[in-house]
This record gives C-alpha cells, structure tokens and sequence, in this order.
C-alpha cells in the first residue's frame, strides 16, 4: 500500500498537480499587481502619461532612465506614497492581486504593508535597533511582548546584520555604517512579512561591498517576494532584474527581458541610453 | 575675521548679564542664608518664604498641566493637522492667528482682564485658578510655537519611513514623529513654566497675596508667589526685607536653573538614537 503510493507521487504528472495544489499562490493572478494606462499629474503637470505594465509573482523588475524620466514618482504611486503630494491626480489604475489600490474598501495601510518600501538614503527611525527592525511589527500588531524578539533576530539574519549588531541591540542604529543602515530598513521592510518590496535606488548613497549585500539579498528575496527597483546602476539592473522597463519623458519606452533589452533595443532611445550616450 | 570678533562680543552680550545676575544674587543672597527661609512664613519684615516657595511651585505644577496639555495639543495640530494639503505652505488658521495676537499681549494687560473676567466677573476672588488659567494663557503660545517648529524639524524620511511601513498616521505622529521632537517640546515646556514661574505682573492682578501656605482651595483663597516678596521686600525700609527679597530671588534662580538643568537632562535620555549623536 504504501509503496504503492510512493510509486505514484514519482510520477511527473502527480508531482506537478500536487505541487501546484499546495502552491499558495495558486488561486491568484500571475501578476502580483498590474498598472492599467497610468496618467499621473501634480497640478497641470503630467508626470507620467499612460504607463501600462504587468509585474509577475517572484520577478525582480528593474526600472531604469534618465533623471526626471517619471521613474521615482511611478514606483511611489504603487504603493500611494504619492497620495497626499499636493496637486495629485491620476487617470488609470493600480491593481494589488487584481484589486485597485485606490479602491474604497482597499485598505491603504494593508497596501503599504503587502507592498514595502526602501529608499535611496537609509532612514532608520531615531529608536534603538532592536525597536527599527519591529517597528512596523509592532504598528500592525502582528507580533508583540517576547515574539519580537525572535522576529528581530530572524530578520536580521535574514538580512545578514545579525552577527554584526547582535551585542548592541539597544544602541543608535546611526553608529551603523550607511550599508548596514540601509540593510536595517530593509530588516524593518521585510518585518511586517510583504509580498512586493519597491526599492528606490537603494544602492546610491552605498559603497561597492554594502551594494553587493544588498544586491545578493534581492536575488534571495525572490521568488518569494516581487521586486521592482528603480536604478540608475544599469550593471545592478542587468545582475539582479529578469525584466526591465525604460522611463523617458514619463513614458514607457520599453519593457522587455534584461537581458533582450541591453544586448537587442528594439527603441533608439533605449539604444542610446543603455549604451550611456543619454544621461 | 571681524565676523568672528562681532559673535564674540554679541556672545558676552548674552553671557556678561546672565553671569552678573546669578553672582549678583548669590553674592547679597548667601551671606545672610539661613535655611528655615524656607520652612516658615513670613512674619512681620522677617520670618521666610514657605508660603510663596510652594505657591510658586503649584502654580508652576498648574501650568505645566493646563498649558502644557493645551499648548503641546495645539502645536501639534499647527505643525500636523492644520497643514494644508493643496499647497505645502503653513496655512493662516484663525487660531493660528488667535495663538500669535494672544503671544503679543502684554502680561500685565492679561492679569488685569483675568481680574475684571474671573475674579471680579465670576466672583472667583483672587485665588489660584484665575492665576492658572491667565497664567497658562499667557504661555500657551509660547509652547504652540516650540512644539509647532519642533515638529517641523522632524526630516521627511522618518514620515516616509512610517508610511511605507503602513503605520496610521496617529499612531506614526505618536510613535516616530514627537519622539523624535521630544527635545524641542520639553525644552518649550520647561522655558515656559520659567517664564511663567517669573512672572509678577498677571498674578498681582489674579492670586493676591497671603502669608499662609496654599491649600487645596482653587478659588476664593489668594496664593503667594515669591516674585512678589523679590519685589515688595525691596522696598521694604529693613535690612531683614531686604535679605528677604534676595533670598526669593536666589530660590527663583534656582529653580529656573533645575527646570533648564530637567530639559537637558530629558533631551539627552530621549536622545540616545538620535541621528545627531552617533
């Protein structure tokens, strides 16, 4: 009986289904969240005309192009950083797991925590390390008494600082060299457990080893987590993003495979740019 | 150069007086020190100063809670609920214009209206309650305006921070914005219960005075304070009157020096994880 079983799990077809039936992400949209015809505008100002993409469960898309090209302010709508900049408007939607993030019965702080943000400079709250990294825990009541203890300890392992701060959990985290401050946040984003993190040029203020920290934790986040980072590094885009998207003039120019986007442009100006002759 | 010399010389301009005041004080003041100053009443020009020693220290107590609660409410809807949304620019509230007329009146012009609206109008007598509330009305702006641009110094990037963690915004302003402001605030505080603790002019309008201790009387019983012994005393025609005046004087200056001695000692603990110590 129960060899016979076993016999029929090692079937491909078997494994697949069973596979796919425990996978929890069985019943929703490939894209974890799609943005349908974009057109945003603080006061007359149009930032972003018509934007439309897809980003797929567990893929690191890298957003790339000059600056001023929409690319920071497109990754802040996702998450509705941008909500309360005064003179926003926006034509077109955002969907979370096919729900519009600007629905009225969507809740904008359980957007924010599904979908996490770290910035271009680390900003670290002015409370002890321990307290950064569950602050948001905390915020959302998720954990609380002794259990934060063990979620700061495994988010700081997760992000390789354990070993670095564990003595001095208490203390400021601005003695924290800048790499080490910026994988605090990215500690304290992955705390409250989200399933998209945007990262807004987390490397730039960073040193080459805290950037290849923090890059080698992008490739591990996924595809556990959806990643979309916005760069000005176009060897970062190239290492850790499966796709990529141009931004110029608040518009998409182009969204393709990485890799088909730096070796074959398909626009001339994704050609100029990558191949740095378009700042 | 010359501006180093100029900062210099506005730095003894501040310092020279200050140094002055304090010697000056303690020079004509601790001579003559005797310790039960303040464990007795005053009694014909002598006896102490225990009755306007505690009065002053309940109506600092007073003000610290009216004013304090009220101020600090206040500056944090000016910096956090009051800030329009449309144009980024520190809107003209009415009560923010009511909070600046209200800063610009003189104390005595206060004092006087408590007495004609509290103690005469509401038949309050001179007691500690209107004393309070002029007292605290008279600092509330004071704190607004420090708790106000305490707040407003907190960097975008812990709002930011707050807000792609998805915290609410009450429980961000709690948690990360005025801890982080906490310096700013106390020291507004703890300035304004010295100002209040100094003043003379309101309450000579307001508490009356009384040679006995306060009580748990809020209206209808005068309260002593000791700027009116510093004031009084003096022009006393007796050596004893006199001392006493400098003695209030000295208890004054000390507890000043312990209220801004408090503040730096509050910012400092709460400071610990501030990004300006490393």
């Amino acid at each position: 009986m129960v060899d016979e079983v076993m016999r029929s799990t090692q079937r491909p077809e078997v494994i697949d289904a069973t596979l796919a039936a425990l996978d929890p992400d069985r019943d929703r949209p490939p894209s974890v969240m799609e943005v349908d015809s974009l057109t945003l505008r603080f006061g007359e100002k149009t930032i972003l005309s018509d934007v439309s993409v897809a980003f797929p469960r567990g893929t690191v898309t890298a957003l790339i192009g000059p600056t001023g090209s929409g690319k920071s302010t497109f990754l802040r709508t996702l998450n509705r950083m941008n909500d309360r900049v005064s003179g926003f408007r926006h034509d077109g939607d955002v969907t979370l797991d096919g729900v519009s993030v600007w629905a009225p019965h969507q809740d904008l702080l359980s957007v924010r925590r599904r979908v996490g943000m770290l910035f271009q400079r680390p900003n670290p709250f002015p409370m002890s390390i321990r307290d950064n990294v569950v602050a948001g825990v905390k915020a959302h009541g998720i954990a609380k008494g002794r259990q934060l203890d063990v979620v700061a300890e495994t988010r700081l392992r997760e992000v390789g600082l354990w070993d670095a701060v564990k003595d001095r959990l208490g203390e400021s985290p601005f003695r924290l060299s800048g790499g080490q401050q910026q994988l605090l946040c990215l500690a304290r984003a992955l705390a409250v457990g989200p399933e998209m993190l945007l990262l807004d040029e987390p490397t730039s203020s960073l040193d080459p080893g805290s950037t290849e920290s923090v890059e080698n934790l992008m490739r591990q986040l996924t595809p556990a987590l959806t990643l979309i980072v916005v760069t000005h590094n176009l060897g970062q885009a190239r290492r850790v993003s499966q796709s990529t998207i141009l931004f110029y003039d608040g518009r998409l120019i182009e969204h393709g495979a990485t890799s088909e986007l730096f070796d074959a442009p398909r626009d001339p100006r994704t050609q100029r740019y990558v191949n740095g002759l378009m700042g | 150069m010359a501006f180093r010399t100029a900062s210099v010389v506005a730095l003894g301009f501040v310092v020279g007086p200050a140094l002055w005041l304090i010697v000056g004080v303690i020079a004509r003041a601790v001579p003559h020190w005797r310790w039960n100053v303040l464990t007795t009443v005053p009694l014909g020009n002598g006896g102490g100063l225990e009755n306007a020693l505690l009065g002053t220290l309940v109506i600092m107590a007073g003000v610290l809670v009216l004013a304090g609660t009220v101020g600090v409410l206040a500056g944090i809807h000016f910096a956090e609920l009051a800030r329009p949304k449309r144009n980024g620019r520190a809107g003209s509230s009415s009560l923010r214009v009511a909070s600046e007329v209200l800063s610009g009146f003189p104390s005595i012009v206060l004092g006087y209206v408590g007495y004609v609206a509290l103690c005469v109008g509401l038949h309050w007598g001179f007691s500690l309650l209107p004393a309070l509330l002029i007292l605290s009305l008279m600092v509330v702006p004071y704190i607004a305006k420090s708790t106000e641009s305490a707040l407003r110094q907190v960097p975008t990037s812990y709002r930011e921070g707050a807000d792609a963690l998805g915290m609410a915004t009450g429980y961000a302003l709690r948690k990360v914005v005025i801890r982080s402001a906490m310096p700013g605030i106390v020291t507004g505080v703890l300035i304004a219960l010295s100002i209040a603790g100094g003043e003379t002019a309101p309450l000579l309008y307001t508490a009356g005075i009384t040679n006995s201790l306060p009580s748990s009387a809020l209206v209808h019983q005068p309260i002593a304070y000791l700027t009116y012994y510093v004031w009084t005393d003096y022009n006393q025609p007796s050596a004893q009157a006199h001392n006493l005046s400098y003695d209030a004087a000295l208890i004054l200056i000390v507890l000043v020096l312990i209220l801004l001695v408090s503040a730096r000692v509050i910012v400092y603990r709460t400071q610990r994880h501030s990004e300006s110590r490393r």
